[in-house]
């Protein structure tokens, strides 16, 4: 029996959500600083909820302009079929105790007592973070990408969607940094070739300005 | 000469992993596609120095005397030391707030403070972009058969031995070609005996219900 567009569409999606747990997998089993487990990694699958992501994600984009990009990144996420968030939640209040500095607070006894940032809405982070425990995030990410590169699947990552996720309260509470992964099962990776301006022109824009605007009315003028 | 002994063989294959694991490290992914990981391998002498360094911080760092115990077990048979390293200042105008600064250009005008294992305050997403390199290049290692392990400590000795020089921060990935992997399951540092007290004082309450009465 001949096969509809329908089911390869339905398909697609579907081994999109597949690959998701699998790069899931493989993100949670790469190292962790001195072997102290404190990343979680969240799956959104769901279309509506990465749409609400995307819209954090714009209203953040109006409140600095270095985070002009956010713009970009959300319409590039929409193109995304799934999206996984890690995050690091020991970076907070649980520094690694091995005094390395990379804080700038010289030991961890210092790094406790420093004055955290406000929860401001220009603030992403509340830093200062233990980068030390952080590093943990950068081994789930490429834990993640390799897994990605592995099965043959595009994907991005951004940062715009850890801040977003963090600021709409949905990851776990004790979550200090938080960083995004957006994977796609399509024939031409959304996440490369981003020209100019993309977070006002891109497929979707486009399509919905001349196809679906141009077409109806040809079609009931000339009909 | 048609033959190559096993030994050469192994030797020469380990060299072209490190170049391998490098050159993965430098194209990995990274944020604003800024290549700024500074990469070296050690072998042979510097790697000793390392090691002793290593294990004379016992008293400070009980963690580093292990590691430096490992690295002179390690040298023993075929084995390479890649250390990444990077600037700490950020240059990505992200103005996130991670490093405790409302914005990067107040983190790249803090006071720097210089210490023993890494100057700071750090850039998180510099942080997060020369892990990245270095997960790349152990995730190459893995892929290759070798053993593998990414240790700081060793970062942290050739940071503050000036074998790596020019960078704030550093992290190294260890990787052998030993029999036995020689990175986990490091029994011969201890016997049944010493591990037992550490245990027994470490987790009281694992054989005792109540750990309010002291009996010695």
């Amino acid at each position: 029996m001949e096969r509809s567009l329908k089911q390869f569409e339905t398909d697609r999606l579907e081994s999109a959500k597949a690959a998701a747990r699998l790069i899931l997998a493989s993100g949670t089993t790469s190292p962790r600083v001195g072997g102290v487990g404190e990343c979680s990694i969240h799956i959104l699958d769901d279309p509506c909820d990465i749409e609400d992501v995307c819209q954090e994600m714009e209203r953040m984009a109006e409140v600095k302009k270095s985070w002009g990009l956010f713009r970009r990144d959300a319409a590039m996420l929409r193109d995304a079929d799934a999206v996984l968030v890690a995050t690091t939640m020991r970076c907070v209040s649980d520094p690694a105790d091995i005094n390395c500095n990379m804080c700038g607070k010289l030991v961890c006894e210092y790094f406790r007592e420093a004055e955290r940032m406000p929860d401001d809405p220009d603030v992403a982070f509340r830093g200062p973070l233990c980068i030390f425990r952080a590093t943990n995030i950068a081994y789930a990410i490429d834990g993640m990408i390799s897994q990605a590169r592995n099965l043959g699947i595009d994907y991005g990552v951004y940062w715009s969607v850890g801040a977003a996720a963090m600021r709409m309260r949905i990851l776990p509470q004790k979550t200090g940094y938080a960083l995004g992964v957006a994977i796609s099962v399509t024939e031409k990776s959304p996440f490369r070739d981003i020209p100019k301006r993309y977070g006002e022109i891109n497929q979707r824009s486009m399509n919905d300005r001349m196809i679906q605007r141009l077409w109806p009315q040809f079609r009931s003028i000339y009909s | 000469m048609t033959i190559l002994e096993m030994t050469s063989l192994v030797e020469n294959g380990l060299d072209r992993a490190v170049e391998l694991m490098a050159l993965s490290a430098r194209n990995s992914f990274r944020f604003n596609d800024r290549n700024t990981v500074k990469i070296i391998s050690v072998q042979g002498d510097e790697l000793e120095q390392i090691a002793e360094y290593c294990f004379s911080l016992g008293d400070m760092s009980p963690l580093a005397a292990r590691d430096g115990r490992n690295l002179v077990q390690l040298m023993k048979e075929p084995s390479a030391l890649m250390i990444l390293g990077e600037k700490r200042k950020s240059d990505f105008n992200y103005n996130c707030g991670a490093c405790g600064y409302r914005t990067c250009a107040e983190m790249n005008k803090a006071e720097e403070v210089e210490s023993l294992t890494a100057n700071g305050p750090v850039c998180m997403f510099k942080s997060v972009n020369l892990n990245i390199a270095a997960n790349a290049a152990a995730a190459t290692a893995h892929r290759l058969g070798l053993h593998c392990r990414v240790f700081s400590t060793f970062a942290f000795a050739a940071l503050s031995m000036e074998i790596i020089t020019d960078v704030d921060i550093a992290v190294s990935v260890a990787v052998s070609a030993a029999r036995k992997n020689p990175f986990f399951n490091r029994h011969e540092y201890w016997t049944q005996e010493h591990w037992d007290e550490i245990f027994n004082r470490e987790f009281p309450t694992y054989n005792r219900g109540f750990i309010g009465a002291v009996e010695d």
